[in-house]
């Protein structure tokens, strides 16, 4: 493998790689905007231009970083006054036909030209007396539903070309003119729009490519940025949530080469504002016999609800209905509880839709499923009968030795008769899928005797029960996911949980508490480790040194394969 | 010494158009020579001979050829440049109107000599008439039996087609060419892969400009060692084509031994035009710096050129006399290279554009103090730091204006105006 | 003198010839993509001398490429139009050889005789002209060219006499 020395650092790389890449691995940044490490390799925007000299031997013109694959006895420099002229020299040419928008345009606190400027430019202008070009009447053309072009600030990298063409392959945009009118755009009458359209706001190193969904929503700069997963659909794409106090202001794809790469879809982008437009359940709510609702403590509540449970008069069965959204800690938690009640009948809806697939090195990963857990949740236990192999193991209440009646799974309560067998519900996640907000899926639910909510949405379901719980988003607790490859990923908070809600992971460990006070004080950490002592596929694993790229567990279908790159040594680029 | 014409030397004789005619005149014996050596030898000779490129860079020739990868199992091409649209050069068309045949040969003994069995004539779309003599010709060497499956019987299958450019100065860049030919933007790659490695559609690819393709068959037929008597030294050497315009009386293509001073160059063509005052010249083509009428006895061939701070490049020398203002001549082509400049990267996007418009505005008479400096600040910027060689072209004329010239920057600075009136070449608009 | 055709604003689909001729000229190049260059003279040449939007697709389909990809070829290229043309297109050089003879003037003779700006069409749809960079002709300066054919060592007079020939 060649050796290359840059800047008197030496590292020993992979033939093929560039001197770019090379530099990160050894600490030295070289500037950059038209080189991305999934598209092909242009040499544009000269900005990467450093000393080479290979065998001793200087080369006589700075070549290019990004177009210049190490070789051995290769000794590379940017710290030299030519690749500083060079370097200024490109910045200058990069600001003269550039509008002064920084004000008003969105990019600023994440911009390339403002980061390079100040780090390699000159603070002042030498191009006074000319007229800067511009495009007129294409400072504001909606390229596509989600994405908004300004032309002007447009610094022809071609990234998002590129991205259509080899990324997305769906070809919307492309190069048009020549020289000093070039100019991005859509054949007339075409719109960008594919499912991966607002990646091309995320690549672009300025603000001319700017996301209609974003535009003028918040400065970047107010903005904490938490490390999440989205739940949109079950890829399970790695996000940055970036939220201002606890309103989540964008979701923006989060670098994992296992899962997502650099990339997510626009449907995914979305899903945070339904934390802000649905409304949330904040205290717990009990409806007594008589009708009347009354908002108390968490204990009162949960109080009720461990009676109800215990009752198992024959009034008829208890079930349990979980969710795709469940995390896997609170998934095993509630398949936990329907053990103690002995009970078979449980289940998790799923809510089939996108169909998306999000490219990767390994060949992309396509969602099916409009829910980030579905798999884990029925694997930890909420799947229909579970509760027989796992009754004996968990010790509890036993079997209630009752002649074997039909499991009520999530089609019999959601579409079919089953909750009016029941004589307690409980539903975990009152936001399961698209079925919650169905007035017929309600009244289904509604049948059940005594029905009891854990959600963070207030919806038609919660409104109808007997107990509601308000529980935390996924924003606001810990937890892990398993993917559609079958790969579990870790998540934390991003800000806390309003008063009165709590996570589920607290809200049904202090359930169980009642039951068998070992079951107390759970925290997700030490229930993961508690399913990877007794769930086969997670063996081995364990909360604190759950990779950052997640983990492939061991079942027949999962995505072993590990691309050829780590998030540990490819930091994410800007 | 008399000097014969060898390239042009059927310029004048319509009979030369047709195969037969051609025939006449020698054609078609080196090739059939040629097909008879090994291809390795046809590139030792043509190596041997010392012949450089004539589209502009100057690149040996031989060299070149020695870089494609020997054996017959994968394709290979050959691309040749018509696409001649570098200000001031019009030698190119003047070989393929008047001797098409010439050409072909030329392009066939390179095909034979790398194995190619495509090639490609890349000639500007404006070349409308020639693009048809060549077709014209073409058809009759297919007839002929010359090129086809079996050229001339010797079982080299060998095809020559006529593709003709749309527009775009940079597609007479190697690698925008190749882009070009592929149907795509004629933009230029990244180098290296070299065409030599990875050219059209993925292939090894020799480039190689028309007048260069047009010496190899003179040099199969009558040897290396003839092509080096002719020229100044043993890296100069073979007849050049010299296209001379601008303020001469003959304007026009005349063939003479590389390294002929441009003093006797403009007296072949008779002389300053209207006996006017020689002011400068630029001796390759609009990428060419700038000389002065001081350095009218300087030796037209790659090295003395070069060593005088400009190019021959092309061998287009523009005359200028005492009316032309310098400036505005420099505006000129500056215009031209922002215009040309395929907008790919930074520097010569940006670059062209301004350097365009500090001259039009310098000579609109809107100059300040230290836009001299600026201009070759500007001009600095953008040399040497481009993806191809458009962006060095586009600075040459520029640092020979600030180089050179420099008190008429001044002057338009001082007067506020151009110092030179608005001359009318045409009186009473006749 | 070359036949102008009638410019259309609309293309008329490929004719039994046209299709003849990308058949030949699929033979000749490894891949359908670097048909494209000939396939956009030939579509330009039906439609009146430019390509309308319906052009670019119609050759896009023919050879299974992107459309932005097409509109990118035709918008880098000097001898593509996407605006209507007249049916006789005028091209003057004014590069360096030639402003040093004369094309100023040239130029100014087209603007007076045809009534119109650069790009712009006549009104009866005769001409229209543009400045152009370098022909190749520098020793016939100053020089234009009409459709296809190049009209060398001009004066205005003779500028004069070409328009009128043109129909």
């Amino acid at each position: 493998m060649p050796k290359v020395t840059i800047n008197d650092r030496t590292v020993e790389v992979e033939a093929g790689t560039n001197l770019i890449e090379a530099g990160i691995k050894v600490g030295v940044q070289i500037p950059h905007y038209c080189y991305h490490p999934r598209l092909t390799v242009v040499g544009q925007c000269r900005m990467c231009l450093v000393e080479v000299s290979v065998n001793g031997k200087k080369m006589p013109k700075l070549q290019a970083g990004c177009s210049t694959p190490v070789a051995d006895n290769m000794e590379v420099r940017t710290d030299t006054d030519e690749v500083r002229d060079a370097q200024a020299g490109m910045m200058e040419f990069f600001l003269i036909n550039h509008p002064l928008d920084c004000p008003i345009c969105d990019q600023a606190g994440e911009c390339g030209l403002q980061d390079y400027s100040f780090k390699h430019g000159v603070a002042f202008s030498r191009f006074k007396f000319e007229d800067k070009r511009t495009y007129p009447g294409r400072e504001r053309i909606p390229l596509g539903p989600n994405v908004i072009l300004n032309m002007n600030r447009c610094i022809q990298c071609t990234r998002c070309v590129r991205f259509t063409h080899e990324v997305s392959q769906t070809g919307e945009l492309g190069f048009f003119n020549r020289g000093a009118r070039t100019e991005i755009g859509t054949f007339p009458g075409k719109e960008l729009d594919n499912p991966l359209s607002t990646c091309v706001v995320d690549i672009c190193p300025v603000g001319a490519l700017t996301s209609t969904r974003f535009r003028f929503a918040e400065r970047v700069f107010y903005l904490d940025k938490k490390p999440s997963i989205c739940t949109g659909c079950d890829v399970g794409c790695n996000i940055t949530m970036e939220h201002r106090r606890g309103n989540i202001k964008r979701y923006k794809p989060r670098f994992n080469p296992e899962v997502n790469d650099y990339w997510m879809c626009d449907y995914g982008r979305s899903t945070f504002e339904r934390y802000k437009s649905v409304p949330r359940l904040r205290g717990c709510r009990v409806r007594s016999e008589d009708g009347t609702e009354t908002i108390g403590g968490w204990k009162e509540a949960l109080d009720l609800v461990h009676r109800r449970l215990r009752q198992r008069t024959s009034e008829g069965a208890v079930a349990f209905l979980g969710s795709g959204n469940l995390t896997n800690e609170e998934a095993w938690l509630f398949s936990l509880l329907a053990s103690y009640v002995g009970s078979p009948h449980r289940g998790t809806p799923v809510d089939l839709g996108a169909g998306w697939t999000i490219p990767n090195l390994k060949g992309g990963i396509t969602g099916t499923e409009l829910a980030p857990n579905r798999r884990g949740a029925e694997m930890l236990g909420m799947r229909p009968s579970a509760g027989e192999e796992l009754d004996e193991t968990l010790g509890g209440d036993g079997s209630n030795g009752k002649e074997k009646a039909p499991v009520l799974d999530q089609d019999e309560l959601l579409l079919g008769d089953g909750a009016s067998k029941c004589a307690v519900l409980v539903v975990c996640d009152s936001d399961f899928g698209r079925g919650a907000y169905t007035p017929e899926v309600v009244e289904r639910l509604r049948r059940a005797k005594f029905l009891v909510v854990f959600g963070w949405a207030d919806s038609p379901l919660a409104k109808v029960a007997d107990v509601a719980l308000p529980v935390a988003t996924h924003a606001e607790k810990d937890g892990t996911f398993v993917n559609a490859e079958w790969r579990v990923q870790r998540f934390v908070a991003a800000f806390p949980a309003p008063a009165q809600v709590r996570s589920t992971v607290e809200a049904l460990s202090d359930l169980l508490g009642r039951f068998d006070p070992k079951w107390a004080g759970l925290t997700p950490e030490k229930v993961f480790d508690r399913i990877a002592a007794d769930v086969p596929a997670f063996v081995g694993l364990k909360w604190s040194t759950l990779p950052a790229t997640g983990a492939a567990l061991q079942v027949p279908g999962a995505n072993p394969i590990m691309s050829e790159t780590t998030a540990e040594t490819m930091p994410e680029v800007s | 010494m008399a000097f014969e014409r060898v390239l042009t030397r059927n310029v004048g004789n319509r009979d030369a158009l047709t195969l037969d005619g051609y025939k006449k005149t020698g054609g078609y014996e080196a090739l059939a020579k040629a097909l008879k050596m090994e291809p390795e030898a046809v590139i030792e000779e043509v190596k041997k001979s010392g012949l450089r490129g004539r589209g502009g860079a100057g690149f040996p020739a031989g060299m070149k050829w020695g870089f494609i990868p020997k054996g017959k199992d994968k394709p290979k091409y050959l691309v040749c440049n018509a696409d001649e649209s570098e200000p001031g050069t019009f030698k190119d068309r003047l070989l393929m109107e008047h001797d098409p045949h010439q050409l072909i040969e030329g392009c066939a003994i390179c095909c034979w000599a790398v194995h190619a069995e495509t090639c490609y004539i890349y000639i500007r779309g404006e070349y409308t008439k020639a693009a048809a003599i060549l077709e014209r010709a073409l058809k009759e060497a297919y007839d002929a039996r010359i090129l086809g499956n079996s050229a001339m019987g010797s079982g080299f299958k060998l095809n020559m087609y006529v593709h003709r450019g749309a527009g775009a100065y940079i597609c007479g860049e190697e690698t925008g060419m190749l882009e070009s030919l592929e149907g795509k933007r004629g933009q230029p790659r990244v180098k290296p892969p070299f065409p030599a490695v990875v050219g059209a559609f993925g292939a090894p690819t020799v480039i190689n400009n028309v007048e260069t393709l047009c010496n190899v068959p003179h040099i199969i037929n009558r040897g290396a060692d003839w092509f080096k008597s002719i020229g100044t030294d043993e890296r100069n050497t073979g007849p050049k084509l010299y296209a001379i315009s601008g303020h001469v009386e003959r304007p026009g293509t005349y063939e003479h031994p590389i390294g002929i001073t441009f003093r006797e160059m403009l007296e072949a063509a008779g002389g300053m035009w209207r006996q006017g005052q020689l002011k400068a010249f630029i001796p390759g083509g609009a990428s060419a710096p700038l000389l002065k009428a001081s350095e009218i006895d300087i030796k037209m061939d790659f090295d003395t050129v070069a060593k005088a701070g400009s190019m021959l490049g092309s061998a287009a020398v523009i005359v200028m006399d005492e009316t032309v203002c310098m400036v505005r001549s420099v505006a000129r082509l500056a215009k031209f290279f922002n215009h040309e400049s395929c907008g790919q990267c930074t520097p010569c996007r940006e670059g062209t554009n301004w350097m365009e418009l500090l001259l039009k505005r310098l000579e609109h008479g809107e100059g300040r103090e230290g836009d001299a400096m600026l201009l070759k600040s500007v001009a600095g910027n953008v040399g040497g730091n481009s993806l191809c060689a458009l962006g060095d072209a586009a600075v040459g004329p520029v640092k020979s204006l600030v180089e050179r010239f420099p008190e008429e920057i001044e002057a338009h600075i001082r007067e506020r105006r151009c110092p030179f009136p608005e001359y009318r070449y045409f009186k009473d608009g006749v | 003198m070359t036949e102008a055709p009638a410019p259309q604003t609309r293309f008329p689909g490929f004719t039994p010839e046209a299709r003849r001729q990308l058949d030949e000229l699929r033979k000749r190049y490894p891949t359908a993509e670097a048909v494209l260059l000939p396939a956009l003279y030939i579509a330009q040449r039906l439609s009146g001398g430019w390509l309308p939007d319906e052009a670019i697709q119609a050759v896009a389909a023919e050879l299974d490429l992107p459309e932005s990809k097409v509109y990118g070829v035709v918008t880098f290229y000097d001898l593509f139009h996407q605006k209507p043309v007249g049916r006789h297109r005028i091209r003057v050089c004014t590069n360096l050889s030639c402003q040093i003879r004369g094309s100023e003037e040239i130029m100014g003779t087209l603007h007076k005789e045809l009534g119109v700006g650069e790009e712009e069409v006549t009104p009866d749809g005769r001409c229209s002209f543009v400045h152009f960079e370098c022909l190749g002709s520098c020793d016939t300066a100053p020089m234009m060219m009409v459709d296809d054919d190049y009209y060398e060592n001009l004066t205005p007079q003779q500028v004069r006499s070409i328009l009128r020939g043109l129909k």
